[in-house]
């Protein structure tokens, strides 16, 4: 056997290298399997050669599809370029499913290594690359350090030639450092109140920390708020670069912000940072990210996972530069002190309360009735000795509140009396206890009594003050009055006699009080006051006076006044007056007593006031005439309408002529009430029209007939309508004022509404709506047109006029019409009456009528509907109405009955086998069908229906059915004839009874005539 | 826990005085006519936990173009305020919304009808709003006036962005 078969070589070659293969071991296994199947193979082969191409064979066929496969494989591996392309397909998913850590790990040499090369090579490539992420960050820290090295500039020059300038040379000597960082570091005085760190996207807080002392508002909104601003600025600005506001400045306080990937912090500084701590900060936010970026990018609001940044942010915080003086002798300062405040508040205390004492004595100084004789401080304690006044203040309760100790305080005063006014006025209160009409006090250091007091008191008044003349204050008591009994007479007296003096026409000439009475003499007018009765009231006692009185007469104007009144009787139209002194008669008089008048004042004018009649109008009958004449001219004149052309008297006649408006007052009328005698006037008048607008107003008024809803007035001379009104109306105020225009006033009516249609539509809605008021069974309850359309409301019977149909013919439109009716049951009698009508349905027998709201039920009923009206009857009285059906008679049920009796004993009798009845049935048949028709009425009228049934009957002779059959027939022919003879087919029923209701039980062979009939049975409904 | 919600709605639906008597606040209103947003804060307190909803008060515009979708950036819940009386408005919230899921994807949210206490001049039919609801969304009638549910509809919102 050849190995020639390919595919068997193909496996050897594939399989040449596979030298795991124990081809002996296999060879002896499918000899094994040989000898299992059968035994006599193992005899015949002890074994198998492994060289046997038969194994091959059966290995490429178990397993070629797996070796052509491997060989494919591995000649994949074994190809450099296509094992590249192959893990090129699938290297970043792999790398993106790489654990983040151990790739970055793994890649990290290898990347740096080619950032490495790739500078080496061309570093202008990794430059373009990062450019754009490193070109802000290098400007910011440009822009840093020139800010710094500007700051180090300014404070060194500002501090360059000062006192400190050159202690800080010094310093800077000594320390080694440089000068501008001496200067920096005392002059910018700093200090970083809070850190915020924000969520960059959401702008949440993450954490924030404040330094000691420092407060703000709610750090949350505050950060929001923060990041708010920013957006504001970006979008604002268009602004795309990734950092946001980096400082914002207000006065003391700046806000730095650094801006990380997920995260910006924003420090808060009070004062004049450096610029290095942008570096500081910028650190703290690098740190932070650094240790915690993944929570930070994961932030969701809840900062638990974040809790170990605040110790992070609490470095910025501690941030501060404060002017601190090092060196300063404190300990020198302290010793110092330490003696200079005992000392100092010795001091202090011991002047205090020298200047206590001091105020206090000048305050007893100034006290009246305490002299300070002497005093003086030593060693602490206070000595004061002097004289007070027993009533002067007490010098050791002056003490309290003068924070002067009073332990050491000695005083010792001597009393005396001191001759202060105000002391003696103390004095003599309690000596002389004045009377309560007595006030005594200190006018300019005298003492003073006032008011009154009697005798007695003033007579000890009088020692007190010549005691005190000797030194002590003046005590004037003169304004005391005496007021003892004697006095009071006395004085009664003068206030009677100084009252008699000023009386008109009385003279006091002498007067005098001796022993208790009164002598009084003089002159008097009888027209003066009487001077006894004058007494009454003075307290003067009457039988102690003792007067003598002359009468004379007086010429003072006054009583000169009461004798002429009295000798010349003015009249009415007089009066007489006194003016200075002058005696005046105004008024009217007639002549004659303007005579008397006249000698009288002649009389006077020796010695006497003068008398001036000179305003007395003499209005003797003439002049008065011809005056009320003039003054009804004058009116005449001033009337509108009224042009009075010539006036004139003569002989006692009066004539007057002119031109007068219709409408203008009329002249004989203005007469009256003139006491111009009518008769003696002479007018002639010319009538004229007015163009005065009062008048044109009355004319237009009288013919234009304006409606109530116009109104006319006049408006600066022209005439002005106001107001609504129908066009027609319009169109004859159109005319007038048309007419009005040649030289008449102007007529304005522009400023009346043209109302006609509306009008019209609105009369028309009243006369529908009174319409309707006026139907019984509706009530109209709320009307109204608006806006052109009409709302009626209210309640109507359902018996009442349709408010629809009543509105045909009244002009109005229906459209516009919009009712809202509410159904309700009228309770007026003729409603009730229809509703009763349409309920009960009473019989023809009964009437109902309506007398004084009270509905009465008159005629004939069954008794079943009096039963049923009754009820009704009930329920009207609920409503308040009474129905009355006592006159109600029953309808009497014999008649009725006898009616049906009658009928029922009728037959209508057949012959034998006919279906017609014989000529000698037809009077029966007659009387029949009028019974029938009277029955039907009568049961009409009492409220039922009478139905008569007809049944007919046969014989017995003759098959059973035929007698059926003739039964029905028998009947239908009555039913027929009966119609004939006018009884209403309704109430006829037809039935055939056969043989079975005989009249009699029949024996014949013939069968009974009796039997052979129609019956008639009366049924009520 | 705080969470970032951005309230937004047109022109005087009344969003500002909706949240004045229920919020912290420490900047005054000219912020809203200056900056665009105010920020307030209202706390949320559940029994397990307590939720600061830091609301920023967008500027009510009836002209979406010039909303600041920018502000809306990290928000996790909005307020949609409409006003009852404008049925309009209603659709200017619902635009809002869009522009800003658009943006930054969808997020939960409650929708208040306000000025329920005007009643008579109410122009929203309730079988729109009741449509709404059947979508699932989280609608209250609401009055800045009696205050009326506007606590209740914080609490939802709290409650869904906590979730």
């Amino acid at each position: 056997m050849t190995s020639t078969v390919d595919p068997i070589s193909l496996a050897q070659k594939a399989a040449s290298n596979d030298t795991e293969i124990d081809r002996e071991a296999l060879a002896s296994l499918l000899v094994e399997i040989a000898r299992n199947v059968d035994p006599d193979y193992r005899a015949r082969f002890d074994g198998v050669p492994t060289a046997d191409p038969r194994m091959a064979t059966l290995r490429q066929l178990l397993v070629g599809r797996e070796i052509s496969e491997l060989s494919r494989v591995t000649h994949l591996l074994d190809e450099p370029e296509q094992l590249a392309s192959a893990v090129g397909g699938v290297l970043p998913s792999a790398a993106a499913r790489a654990p983040y850590a151990q790739l970055g790990e793994a890649l990290a040499p290898a990347v740096e290594r080619a950032v490495q090369r790739s500078i080496q090579k061309s570093p202008r490539t990794l430059t373009d690359i990062l450019y754009p992420v490193f070109l802000p960050a290098i400007r910011k820290s440009i822009g840093e350090k020139i800010d710094q090295t500007f700051q180090s500039l300014n404070e060194t020059l500002r501090h360059i030639f000062t006192w400190h300038g050159l202690k800080w040379r010094f310093e800077a000597w000594r320390t080694g450092a440089s000068f501008s960082e001496v200067v920096l570091k005392h002059s910018l005085v700093y200090r970083v109140e809070h850190v915020f760190l924000i969520n960059r996207n959401s702008g949440l807080l993450i954490a924030h920390v404040t330094a000691d002392n420092a407060t703000s508002e709610d750090p949350q909104l505050i950060s929001s708020m923060l990041s708010a601003i920013q957006d504001f600025v970006k979008d604002s600005f268009n602004e795309k670069e990734q950092s946001g506001l980096d400082t914002i400045r207000f006065g003391e306080l700046r806000l730095w912000s650094e801006v990380g990937p997920f995260a910006t912090l924003v420090a808060v500084i009070r004062g004049n940072p450096p610029e290095e701590l942008h570096e500081i900060i910028r650190d703290v936010l690098f740190r932070i990210h650094d240790e915690c970026s993944q929570a930070l990018e994961q932030f969701d609001g809840d900062s638990s996972q974040l809790a170990g940044i605040e110790s992070q942010l609490q470095t910025c915080v501690e941030l501060k530069q404060e002017d601190s003086s090092q060196g300063f002798p404190w300990l020198v300062v302290a010793a110092v002190l330490l003696v200079l405040i005992p000392a100092g508040g010795w001091f202090l205390l011991s002047w205090q309360s020298g200047q206590r004492w001091q105020a206090y004595v000048s305050r007893l100084s100034t006290q009246p009735g305490i002299i300070v004789a002497e005093q003086k401080v030593r060693d602490g304690q206070f000595y004061i000795a002097g004289l007070r006044d027993p009533l002067a203040a007490d010098p050791q309760s002056l003490l309290s509140g003068t924070q002067v100790d009073p332990a050491r305080v000695h005083s010792q005063w001597q009393f005396y009396q001191s001759l202060e006014p105000e002391f003696v006025l103390k004095r003599l209160t309690a000596s002389l206890a004045p009377p309560k009409s007595v006030r005594l006090s200190i006018v300019n250091d005298r003492i003073v009594a006032e008011g009154e007091a009697p005798d007695t008191w003033i007579d000890r008044a009088h020692a007190a003050a010549r005691q005190l003349s000797a030194g002590g204050p003046v005590f004037d008591i003169s304004k005391v009055r005496d007021v003892s009994p004697e006095a009071r007479a006395a004085e009664h007296w003068q206030a009677y006699v100084s009252r008699l003096s000023t009386q008109p026409g009385i003279i006091v000439a002498e007067q005098k009080v001796r022993d208790g009475q009164f002598y009084i003499a003089g002159l008097r007018d009888p027209l003066a006051a009487d001077p006894l009765s004058l007494l009454s009231g003075t307290q003067v006692d009457p039988a102690r006076v003792h007067s003598q009185w002359q009468f004379y007469q007086s010429l003072e104007p006054e009583f000169v006044l009461k004798r002429l009144t009295a000798s010349l009787a003015p009249p009415d139209s007089v009066r007489l007056s006194i003016v200075n002194d002058r005696i005046i008669a105004e008024g009217e008089a007639p002549d004659t007593w303007i005579d008397r008048a006249r000698a009288t004042a002649r009389q006077l004018s020796a010695g006497g006031p003068v008398f001036d009649i000179s305003r007395v109008r003499d209005v003797s009958p003439e002049a008065r005439e011809a005056e009320r004449w003039q003054a009804y001219v004058s009116r005449l004149s001033t009337q509108p309408g009224i042009i009075v052309a010539e006036q004139k008297v003569r002989d006692g006649q009066f004539y007057i002529a002119g031109l007068r408006d219709p409408l203008a007052a009329d002249p004989q009328a203005l007469l009256s009430g003139t006491q111009i005698d009518p008769a003696r006037v002479h007018s002639q008048w010319q009538f004229y029209q007015s163009l005065d607008p009062e008048f044109v107003l009355k004319r237009l008024t009288a013919s234009l007939a304006p409606p109530k809803s116009v109104r006319l007035s006049i408006v600066e001379d022209r005439i002005v309508a106001e107001g609504e009104a129908p066009d027609t109306w319009i169109d004859r105020a159109r005319v007038a004022a048309r007419q009005l225009e040649a030289g008449g006033p102007v007529f304005d009516f522009s400023k009346v509404r043209d109302v006609s249609p509306e009008a019209r539509a609105a009369e028309h809605w009243q006369t529908y709506v009174s319409r309707l008021e006026a139907q019984p069974g509706i009530i109209v309850a709320q009307q109204r047109a608006s806006g052109g359309h009409f709302y009626i409301s209210g309640l109507r019977d359902p018996q009442a006029a349709d408010p629809q149909a009543l509105l045909s013919g009244t002009g109005v439109d229906p459209v516009r019409v919009h009712s809202q009716w509410q159904f309700y049951q009228s309770l007026d009698p003729k409603f009730v009456v229809k509703r009763l009508m349409a309920s009960l349905a009473p019989p023809d027998s009964v009437r109902f009528s309506i007398i004084k709201d009270r509905i009465v039920v008159v005629g004939e009923a069954p008794a079943a509907w009096i039963d049923r009206a009754r009820v009704a009857a009930q329920q009207l009285a609920a409503d308040g109405l009474s129905l009355e059906i006592s006159e109600l008679r029953e309808l009497t049920p014999q008649k009725l009955t006898h009616l049906r009796e009658a009928i029922q004993a009728v037959d209508i009798l057949f012959d034998s086998g006919k279906a017609v009845p014989g000529p000698e049935q037809l009077p029966v048949l007659d009387k029949l069908a009028n019974q029938l028709k009277e029955l039907a009425k009568d049961a009409r009228k009492a409220g039922v229906t009478a139905q008569f049934m007809l049944t007919g009957h046969s014989d017995a002779v003759g098959r059973e059915t035929a007698n059926a059959s003739i039964s029905a027939a028998r009947a239908e022919t009555v039913r027929a004839l009966l119609k004939k003879r006018g009884v209403a087919p309704e109430s006829l029923l037809v039935r055939g009874a056969g043989t079975f209701e005989p009249a009699e039980t029949e024996n014949s062979r013939t069968g009974s005539s009796a039997n052979r009939r129609v019956s008639v049975t009366v049924n009520f409904h | 826990m705080q969470k970032k919600i951005c309230m937004l709605g047109g022109f005087a639906v009344g969003k500002t005085s909706l949240v004045r008597r229920f919020v912290q606040s420490i900047f005054s209103e000219t912020y809203l006519t200056t900056v665009g947003v105010k920020i307030d804060k209202k706390s949320v307190a559940f029994p397990d936990k307590t939720v600061d909803l830091i609301l920023w008060d967008l500027a009510g515009e009836d002209d979406i173009g010039s909303f600041r979708v920018s502000y809306v950036r990290g928000a996790s819940g909005l307020v949609l305020v409409v006003d009852g009386t404008r049925a309009a408005t209603l659709a200017v919230a619902l635009t809002l919304r869009e522009r800003a899921e658009a943006e930054f994807g969808p997020m939960p949210f409650v929708l208040l009808f306000n000025k329920s206490d005007l009643a008579d001049r109410w122009a929203i039919p309730d079988s729109e709003i009741n449509e709404l609801r059947q979508l699932g969304w989280q609608i209250y009638l609401t009055s800045a006036l009696s205050g009326e549910h506007v606590d209740d509809a914080f609490r939802q919102l709290a409650s869904m962005v906590t979730k």
